[in-house]
């Protein structure tokens, strides 16, 4: 069964006439990672707050169709800085915000805490005061204070944007280990060229609606490219006029050169 | 002062002002805004000088409106609520507060309210800052004449509501997503420490007070 399905869904925010969403329908498997690519304004950052109970529940707006969620979500959002919470004056009890929310034990909430700054490699920032943190950083934190909690759907909106590319490196890395462990996992992203080691599916939006859902491969095709969305190899293969298809990373294309 | 128990600093906090009012004007006032003051200035020197850059418009319209004794009595108490409200704003940190109220059985969502009211005055001032700084890049000026003022008012004032209007729906969906409204009972993570004494001095605070109404009253 899968933790996350959606199925028809369309979204409306408050006071608008066109919808942010139509007619979407998208499950995710445990273990999956699904990657959502399109433009600004396609609707990717829409579709994660409908899948986290954000949308229309905190937004307000209005939802058509289903949404099944057999799981609990964590969602991070594109902005570190507005997902402190204010109330915690070190790294650690930022973390710890979420889990002591959901009223877990003191030591369960220790254990949670600290794997998460391991894994995000931020022990060392334990005791730092949030407020001193670079952009990078506190993505960091926000990601581990949500993985803290534990969640078995893992929404993730730009989750790179402030990261250096080792950091965002390693993020992906980290990704791909979560959906080993069995969580289902959501990406919105402009990191194309990250899409095809890290996604198992990519769901391409426009508009709203969901344009085409397939393999990463969908990130070299005509299509794709044209609207800007391909790889970055991809996209220099059909910008040289070279033919299609056009390979997807670095390696396929040495491969095709050969 | 930062290390005594939220609901100790609160109740001063309270206590001062209301015995502003309470206690014969004008020694009563100027003794609880000399008490005030004093906290202020132990906080930090210039935290001396807001409340008396807030407080001075009113003591002008005070001023202008009521004689000496009434000027005094009503510009002492309203000089030591802005004091007390600064010198709280500069000690009670709002996650020892949070955990205070956890662990005395208060909803976290309250709790977090109370408390993200009462750093909301630096978060804001900062972002004010960021903005001004912003504006001098595009060649606003801040300074000169009254025009020139009312023109970077007006350039700080817009991106500032709209950031903070925008940051309100963007941190309640992080609250939202981070467990705020779980329903669960918050685990207080370092609960702070509460002496018998800090206890008992809080109770003699309150009786003061009442004792102070009855006075006034009788």
């Amino acid at each position: 069964m899968n933790p996350l399905a959606l199925e028809g869904v369309e979204f409306h925010y408050p006071a608008t006439e066109t919808p942010a969403l139509r007619d979407v329908s998208l499950a995710v498997a445990a273990g999956e990672i699904v990657a959502l690519v399109g433009r600004v304004g396609a609707g990717a950052s829409t579709l994660l707050l409908v899948a986290a109970d954000l949308a229309p529940r905190i937004t307000g707006g209005r939802l058509t169709g289903a949404v099944r969620r057999r799981a609990r979500s964590g969602i991070v959002l594109p902005t570190p800085w507005t997902q402190l919470s204010g109330m915690a004056f070190t790294v650690w009890d930022e973390v710890a915000f979420g889990p002591a929310n959901l009223g877990w034990p003191g030591r369960e909430i220790a254990r949670h805490v600290e794997r998460a700054l391991e894994r995000l490699e931020i022990a060392a920032l334990a005791e730092r005061d949030p407020a001193t943190l670079s952009g990078g950083e506190v993505q960091r934190v926000i990601l581990a204070g949500i993985l803290a909690m534990d969640p078995d759907v893992v929404l993730l909106d730009e989750p790179s944007t402030e990261l250096d590319p080792a950091g965002a490196r390693a993020l992906w890395r980290l990704v791909r280990v979560l959906a080993g462990e069995g969580k289902a996992i959501v990406v919105a992203t402009s990191d194309l060229d990250a899409v095809p080691d890290v996604a198992d599916r990519v769901a391409w939006l426009e508009q709203g609606a969901v344009r085409a859902l397939g393999t990463p491969d969908l990130l070299a095709e005509e299509a794709t490219c044209a609207a800007g969305l391909g790889t970055t190899v991809a996209r220099v293969w059909r910008a040289a006029g070279l033919d299609a298809p056009y390979p997807l990373t670095v390696a396929d294309a040495v491969q095709r050169w050969r | 002062m930062r290390t005594r128990h939220p609901f100790t600093l609160l109740t001063l906090a309270a206590a001062l002002p209301t015995l502003a009012w309470l206690l014969p004007a004008p020694a009563g006032a100027l003794g609880t805004a000399a008490v005030a003051f004093g906290l202020a200035a132990a906080a930090g020197v210039r935290r001396v000088l807001i409340p008396v850059v807030t407080a001075a418009p009113f003591w002008l319209f005070l001023f202008v409106l009521h004689d000496l004794p009434t000027t005094l009595a009503i510009g002492l108490r309203i000089t030591t609520m802005v004091a007390s409200f600064v010198w709280l704003a500069a000690v009670l940190a709002p996650d020892r507060l949070v955990e205070a109220m956890v662990v005395r059985g208060w909803s976290v969502t309250v709790a977090y309210l109370f408390a993200a009211t009462l750093s909301a005055v630096p978060l804001f001032r900062a972002r004010a800052r960021r903005i001004v700084e912003a504006q001098r890049c595009r060649g606003l000026s801040p300074r000169g004449s009254v025009a020139n003022r009312l023109r970077a008012l007006r350039a700080l004032a817009m991106p500032l509501l709209l950031s903070a209007l925008h940051e309100v729906d963007e941190r309640a969906l992080a609250l939202e997503t981070r467990g705020l409204r779980s329903g669960a009972r918050r685990t207080p993570l370092a609960p702070p420490p509460d002496p018998a004494l800090e206890r008992a001095a809080r109770w003699v605070v309150l009786l003061v007070c009442i004792a102070a109404l009855v006075a006034r009253l009788v």
